[in-house]
C-alpha cells in the first residue's frame, strides 16, 4: 500500500518558524516607530524677529574669490557674468548662492543636466558663506542669509500654508515628485531651516519666488512645520511607506495581503 | 444517597437520554422546534473541493467580515458632517484650523482613541484585501470556467459584488474629508458633469448643488455604512446560497465525475480548515494595520477646494480609471451650443460601462461562440481553453498597465525619467501589453496543451530509456499495478464509524486495515 | 421521484459503514500524537499572542504592538486550527452524489401549466383592470424615481457658469490680503480671490484664481490681451479645465503651468493653451489692470465658464 506518509516535521516547523521569525524580525526592526506625537507649541509671538537676514561679512570676500575661481568660474565666468553653461549670478543675493552651495547643488557634476540635484556639499558651510560675499560683492542684492526663529514659530498656520503653496509640487508630505520635461521637485527631507527659507525667498530653479505674498513670519511658521513635521513626521500607524501614498499602499495590499493569504491557502488547500 | 444508588441514578439518566448523551438532547429539542436535523445532517455532510484555488472566494469573504466588525468600531467614533470647528486636538499642526467635524473625529480616531488608529487602518487594509481578492477570485472563476451553466447567476452576482465594493470603498476613504481624498470627489464630480444630457442635472442632485456643497459627506455616509452593506450582504448570501445549492465545482481526475462532488466533509475537516483561515486572514490585516500606515489623514490636512498635492493616486482598485483618465487625449465635442468632454466622458463612463457590460455578458457570448449550452460542473484547466484563456489575460493585462499609467509621476520620479516620456510610454504599452500577452497566452495554452512528450500531461505509466549516446526518452507504457491507489478512490461520507468491527490484517488485495461493512 | 424523495431515500437506505482503521477517516501525517504537540504549540503561542494584546490594549502601549501582538496570536490560533483540520481530522477523498438540480418533468409542466391557466383565466376576463392596474404600477415607479433625485439638490441653472468676478474685483490672497503690485517679485505665485469671497469654501471653489508675476513688463498672452497682464502679472483660473483640480503647480523657469491631478500642462505666455496631458481647453484668463492705489484689480470677469466641461458649456 502506498499511502502517501507526510512527515510532518519539515511540514509543521517550517511555516511555523518563518511565521514566528518574521514576527519577531519585526518587532526588532520596528521597534521605536511610535513616532513623535504632536509637539505641543507655545502661542504664537515672535519675541525676537521671525527671520532675520544677515549678510556675510566682508571679510569673507578674498577667501571667497579664490574659492569662485577654483570651483565655479570654468562654467560661470572669471566675473561671474554667465556663459552658455551657466547662467549669470552678479545680483542674484547671497542667499541665493549659499542654497545652492551648502545643499551640495553646486558645483553641479553634469552642468548639461536639466535640473541639479541636491548632493553631498563639496564646500563646507563656511566656505559656502565665503562664495556667497564674494558673489555678493560683485552686485549687492537682496535676500541675505535668512536667521529663521523656528522657536517661536506656529506650525499650524506652517500646515495651513504649505498645503497651499508647497504641496502641489513637493506632495503634502514633502516627499518631492517628477515634474514636467524631465524636472522634479525634491525631497524635503534634508533641508535645514536656513535652506527652506532661502529656497521660499529665492526660488531656485523652476521653483517660484515667494517674497512679499508671505511674511517673515509667515515663512517662518513653514519653516517650523517643514523641518519639526515633514522631516520627522508623526507615524502613529507604523511604518510609513515612503510617504508616498496609495501607489505603495497598493504594493502591500496586493503582495503581502492577498500574496501571503493566497499562499497560505496554497498550503492549507490541495494541489492535485 | 450510597454510591451504589449514584451509579444506577447515573446509567438511568444516561439510558433515558438515548445514545447520543447530551448532544442528542439538544438536538431533540432543536429539531421540535426548527426541524433541522435531516437538513442538519446532510449539511453536515456536505462536501467540500479541497483544491486551494477554491479558498481564494474565503478571503474575499472572511475580510469583508473584518471591515465590517472594524467598520461597525469606526461608526461609533466618525462623525459625517460637514460643519465646521476649530481643532483642539493631540496633533499640533492643526491646532487652531478650522476643520470640518469629520475630518477632525477621524484625526480623533488615530490620536485620542485607543486603538483607534489600528482600527482605522485594519478597516482600510481589509478592503484593499477584500477588492484583491475579489479580483483573483474572480480570475479563477474565469479562467476554469465556473461561470457556466448553472452558475452564470451566481458570476452575475460576484460581478455585482465587485462593482458594489468598487464604489464602497472609494466612497469610505472619502468619507474623512482630507486634502487627496476630496480631491476625488472633485474629479468624481467632473466625471458626472461630463455626461451628456443629464450630467449636470446628476452632479447636483448627488452633490445637492454645486461643488462642494454641505451635503455630500452625509450621504457618502449612509451609503457607505447602511445602502451599500446592506445590499453587499444580501448578495454575499445569495452568492453563498448558489455555491451550497449548486455544490462547488471541481477539476476532473482522480475519481470525479460531472455527478459527484469529490473532498472532504463540511463537519468537521473544512470548519476546522475555513475557521483557521478566518483567524489567518484576520491575523494578516491585524499584522498590516499595525505596523503598515496607510492614509495617514493627519498629514494631509483638511481638504480645501483651493489647495491640491502632487502624487495623488486614487486607492489601488480605482487606479485604473486615474490611470485611463491620465494617458486619454484630450479630445472634446464643442458645436451646437454644447460641449461633450469625450476626454473625460470615455475613459471614466464609456469604458468602465463597455468592460463591466463585457463581462456581464461574458456566459452568454461564450455560450454564443462554443455552442455549449450543457451543465458543466467539472472545472477546465485554463490550457485546455486558450481563447478564453489568452482573453482573460488581456484584460487583466490591460487593468494592470491602466493602473501603472496612474502613477506616471511617481514612476518617472522612482526610474529617473522623464514625466513626459512615461506618460507616452503608457499610451503606446496600453495598446500593446493586451495584445502581447493575449497573443503569447494563447500560445503558452497551445504548447502546454500538446506540445512536447510530457508538458502538462497528467501522471502517467512511462518508461525511461536512455540511448546508447546518452540521450533519455520516454515511452508510454501499460499502467502497472501499483500505478492504481485503491485507498484514494472517492467513498461515500460514511454513516456511522463502527468501532466493534474487526480489523482484517489483509484482504489479499494488499490493503491491510480497510473494511467496509454494509449494514 | 423528486429530488426530496430522492433525498429521504438516500438517506434511509443502508449507507456505508466504515471502520475506524478505514484509511480515509485516518490522520494523513506519520506520527499524530507529534502532530497534536506541535498544534498545541501553536495554540499556547497564540494564547500568548492575545494576551500580550490585552495586556498592550491595557497599558495603552503603541499601536503597532496592538496589531502586532494580536495578529501574531490570532495567526497561530489559526495556523492550529487548520493544521488540526488538515493533518488530524479525515481528509477522505470523501464523496457525495450531486444531485441533478432539475426538477422531474412532470412538476415542471405542473408549475408552467398553473401559471399558464390561471393567468389566462385572469386576464381573459378582467383585461380593462390589469390594464389599469398596469397603468398605475408604472406611473407610480416613474414618480417614485422623483423624491429620490430631485429634492436632492437644486436644478444647475446658471450656477455652474458663475463666479463672483467682476468688474473692479479686488483680488486678495486666502487670508484676505489685497495684492499690491510691488509684492511679488518675478517668479512669484499667488492664489487670489475676489475679495470678500475667499473664506466660503463654496466660492472660493469656483473663483479661485492663480496670480502669477511672470516678469516686469506687460505679458501679451494673445492678440486682444495686450492689457490683461500690467506689469507680468498673469491670472489665469485656478480650476484645471480636465476634472477641476486646483492647478497649484508652477515651473518659473519653464514659464509652465502643471496640474498635478493628470499633468495637463499650460504656458503661461500663450493663454494657458494645454501643450501636454489630457486637459481639453485653456485656462480662462483674467484681465487685470493696477488701480490708482497700486493694487490689482479685475477689469471684467471670466469670459467664459471656469472649470471641466458639461454639457450645457457654450463657448463665448
Amino acid at each position: 500500500m502506498a499511502r502517501i506518509r507526510r512527515v510532518f516535521s519539515s511540514r509543521f516547523l517550517l511555516p511555523g518558524a518563518v511565521v514566528a521569525g518574521v514576527a519577531l524580525g519585526g518587532l526588532v526592526a520596528f521597534s521605536g516607530t511610535g513616532g513623535a506625537q504632536g509637539l505641543d507649541q507655545a502661542t504664537h509671538s515672535y519675541g525676537n524677529a521671525a527671520i532675520t537676514y544677515v549678510f556675510p561679512p566682508r571679510s569673507y570676500i578674498p577667501a571667497g574669490q579664490a574659492l569662485f575661481d577654483t570651483f565655479c568660474a570654468s562654467c560661470h565666468g572669471a566675473q561671474a557674468e554667465g556663459t552658455s553653461r551657466a547662467p549669470n549670478l552678479v545680483g542674484v543675493g547671497p542667499g541665493t548662492v549659499d542654497f545652492w552651495v551648502s545643499t551640495g547643488r553646486m558645483p553641479a557634476e553634469n552642468p548639461n543636466a536639466i535640473q541639479a540635484p541636491r548632493k553631498p556639499a563639496r564646500l563646507s558651510d563656511q566656505e559656502a558663506l565665503e562664495v556667497a560675499a564674494y558673489v555678493n560683492s560683485l552686485d549687492p542684492a537682496r535676500p541675505a542669509i535668512p536667521r529663521v526663529n523656528i522657536k517661536d514659530a506656529n506650525v499650524a498656520i506652517g500646515a495651513d500654508l504649505f498645503s497651499l503653496n508647497c504641496a502641489a509640487c513637493h506632495t503634502i508630505t514633502g516627499a518631492g515628485d517628477e515634474l514636467a520635461f524631465g524636472t522634479f521637485a525634491p525631497s524635503l527631507r534634508a533641508a535645514t531651516p536656513t535652506q527652506v527659507a532661502e529656497a521660499i525667498r529665492t526660488g531656485p530653479g523652476n521653483m517660484p519666488r515667494f517674497s512679499g505674498n508671505l511674511t517673515n513670519s509667515q515663512v517662518a511658521d513653514i519653516d517650523a512645520y517643514v523641518t519639526e513635521y515633514i522631516q520627522h513626521p508623526s507615524n502613529p500607524g507604523g511604518f510609513a511607506l515612503g510617504g508616498v501614498g496609495p501607489v505603495a499602499e497598493g504594493f502591500v495590499a496586493l503582495l503581502f495581503g492577498v500574496g501571503l493569504l493566497a499562499l497560505v491557502g496554497f498550503w492549507i488547500g490541495e494541489r492535485s | 444517597m450510597s454510591a451504589d444508588t449514584t451509579a444506577r441514578t447515573q446509567r438511568q439518566a444516561r439510558a433515558a437520554r438515548g445514545p447520543y448523551g447530551r448532544v442528542g438532547q439538544v438536538i431533540e429539542e432543536l429539531d421540535d422546534r426548527l426541524g433541522l436535523a435531516k437538513g442538519g445532517r446532510v449539511f453536515l455532510d456536505k462536501i467540500f473541493p479541497d483544491h486551494w484555488s477554491f479558498m481564494l472566494g474565503e478571503i474575499a469573504l472572511y475580510s469583508f467580515i473584518v471591515i465590517i466588525a472594524t467598520g461597525i468600531f469606526l461608526t461609533l467614533y466618525y462623525v459625517p458632517s460637514q460643519t465646521e470647528l476649530v481643532y483642539h486636538g493631540a496633533y499640533a499642526p492643526l491646532r487652531g484650523q478650522t476643520v470640518t467635524a469629520a475630518y477632525a473625529s477621524t484625526v480623533n480616531l488615530s490620536f485620542g482613541v485607543r486603538a483607534g488608529v489600528l482600527m482605522r487602518q485594519m478597516h482600510h487594509w481589509s478592503a484593499d484585501i477584500f477588492l484583491g481578492a475579489i479580483v483573483i477570485h474572480m480570475a479563477r472563476i474565469f479562467f476554469t470556467g465556473a461561470f457556466r451553466k448553472p452558475r452564470e447567476l451566481n458570476w452575475t452576482i460576484g460581478l455585482t459584488l465587485l462593482v458594489l465594493s468598487l464604489a464602497n470603498g472609494f466612497i469610505g476613504y472619502s468619507l474623512p474629508d482630507d486634502l487627496i481624498s476630496g480631491t476625488g470627489l472633485r474629479i468624481m464630480y467632473s466625471i458626472v458633469l461630463s455626461i451628456p444630457f443629464v450630467g449636470t442635472y446628476l452632479a447636483f442632485f448627488l452633490f445637492g448643488g454645486n461643488y462642494p456643497g454641505q451635503e455630500i459627506i452625509i450621504r457618502l455616509f449612509i451609503i457607505h455604512v447602511l445602502i451599500l452593506p446592506a445590499i453587499l450582504a444580501g448578495l454575499i448570501g445569495a452568492h453563498l446560497f448558489l455555491l451550497v445549492r449548486q455544490k462547488h465545482t471541481q477539476f476532473a481526475g482522480g475519481g470525479r465525475t460531472e455527478e459527484n462532488v469529490v473532498g472532504s466533509p463540511m463537519y468537521p475537516t473544512f470548519m476546522a480548515k475555513t475557521t483557521g483561515y478566518l483567524f489567518m486572514i484576520t491575523a494578516v490585516i491585524t499584522v498590516l494595520g499595525g505596523v503598515a500606515q496607510v492614509n495617514p489623514i493627519w498629514q494631509f490636512g483638511q481638504y480645501q477646494a483651493d489647495k491640491i498635492s502632487y502624487a495623488v493616486q486614487p486607492d489601488w482598485y480605482m487606479g485604473w480609471l486615474d490611470g485611463a483618465l491620465r494617458i486619454m487625449p484630450s479630445w472634446e465635442f464643442t458645436g451646437f451650443g454644447h460641449t461633450i468632454p469625450f476626454v473625460v466622458l470615455l475613459p471614466a463612463i464609456v469604458f468602465p460601462g463597455l468592460i463591466f457590460t463585457l463581462c456581464y455578458a461574458w456566459p452568454a457570448i461564450e455560450r454564443r461562440f462554443t455552442g455549449d449550452n450543457s451543465i458543466h460542473h467539472l472545472l477546465d484547466r485554463p490550457r485546455d481553453r486558450p481563447k478564453r484563456t489568452a482573453a482573460g489575460a488581456a484584460m487583466i493585462a490591460l487593468m494592470f498597465t491602466l493602473l501603472g499609467a496612474s502613477a506616471t509621476d511617481v514612476l518617472a520620479n522612482f526610474f529617473q525619467v522623464s514625466l513626459n516620456e512615461v506618460l507616452w510610454t503608457f499610451r503606446i504599452l496600453v495598446i500593446v501589453v493586451p495584445i502581447v500577452v493575449g497573443v503569447f497566452t494563447w500560445r503558452i495554452c497551445i504548447e502546454m496543451q500538446g506540445g512536447g512528450d510530457s508538458i502538462g500531461k497528467r501522471k502517467r505509466a512511462v518508461l525511461m530509456l536512455r540511448s546508447t549516446t546518452g540521450e533519455y526518452r520516454t515511452v508510454d507504457t501499460a499502467p502497472q499495478p501499483d500505478d492504481e491507489h485503491e485507498e484514494l478512490r472517492p467513498i461515500p461520507v460514511p454513516v456511522r464509524i463502527d468501532l466493534d468491527t474487526p480489523v482484517d490484517a489483509g484482504d489479499g488485495d494488499g490493503q491491510a486495515g480497510v473494511r467496509t461493512v454494509t449494514r | 421521484m423528486s429530488e426530496h424523495d430522492e433525498l429521504e431515500a438516500a438517506l434511509d437506505a443502508p449507507a456505508p459503514v466504515a471502520s475506524l482503521d478505514d484509511p480515509h477517516l485516518r490522520e494523513a501525517v506519520a506520527n499524530p500524537p507529534g502532530a497534536e504537540r506541535a498544534i498545541a504549540a501553536y495554540f499556547v503561542i497564540g494564547i500568548a499572542g492575545v494576551a500580550v494584546f490585552g495586556a498592550a490594549y491595557w497599558q495603552n502601549w503603541k499601536p503597532w504592538t496592538l496589531g502586532l501582538s494580536l495578529g501574531v496570536g490570532l495567526f497561530f490560533l489559526g495556523f492550529g486550527v487548520s493544521a488540526w483540520g488538515k493533518y488530524l481530522m479525515p481528509q477522505g477523498p470523501f464523496s457525495e452524489a450531486r444531485h441533478a438540480l432539475h426538477s422531474a418533468r412532470a412538476e415542471r409542466e405542473a408549475i408552467s401549466a398553473a401559471l399558464v391557466e390561471r393567468t389566462g383565466l385572469v386576464v381573459r376576463r378582467r383585461r380593462m383592470l390589469l390594464g389599469l392596474f398596469g397603468t398605475g404600477v408604472g406611473i407610480f415607479s416613474i414618480v417614485a424615481i422623483f423624491p429620490l433625485l430631485r429634492s436632492l439638490g437644486p436644478l444647475p441653472g446658471l450656477t455652474l457658469t458663475k463666479t463672483n468676478w467682476r468688474r473692479g474685483s479686488l483680488l486678495v490672497d486666502a487670508s484676505g490680503r489685497a495684492v499690491h503690485k510691488d509684492d511679488l517679485a518675478p517668479g512669484g505665485l499667488v492664489t487670489v480671490f475676489p475679495a470678500g469671497y475667499e473664506k466660503n469654501d463654496q466660492t472660493l471653489a469656483v473663483d479661485q484664481t492663480v496670480l502669477i508675476r511672470a516678469q516686469t513688463t506687460a505679458l501679451v498672452t494673445e492678440p486682444g490681451r495686450a492689457s490683461w497682464a500690467p506689469d507680468g502679472y498673469v491670472a489665469y483660473s485656478k480650476l484645471c479645465t480636465h476634472s477641476g483640480c486646483p492647478v497649484g503647480l508652477y515651473e518659473r523657469e519653464l514659464r509652465l503651468l502643471v496640474c498635478p491631478c493628470h499633468q495637463s500642462m499650460f504656458r503661461i505666455d500663450d493663454g494657458a493653451v494645454p501643450e501636454f496631458g489630457p486637459a481639453p481647453r485653456p485656462l480662462p484668463q483674467l484681465p487685470l489692470y493696477i488701480d490708482s492705489s497700486g493694487f490689482l484689480r479685475a477689469q471684467a470677469g471670466y469670459d467664459q465658464p471656469v472649470g471641466p466641461g458639461y454639457f450645457e458649456r457654450t463657448t463665448t
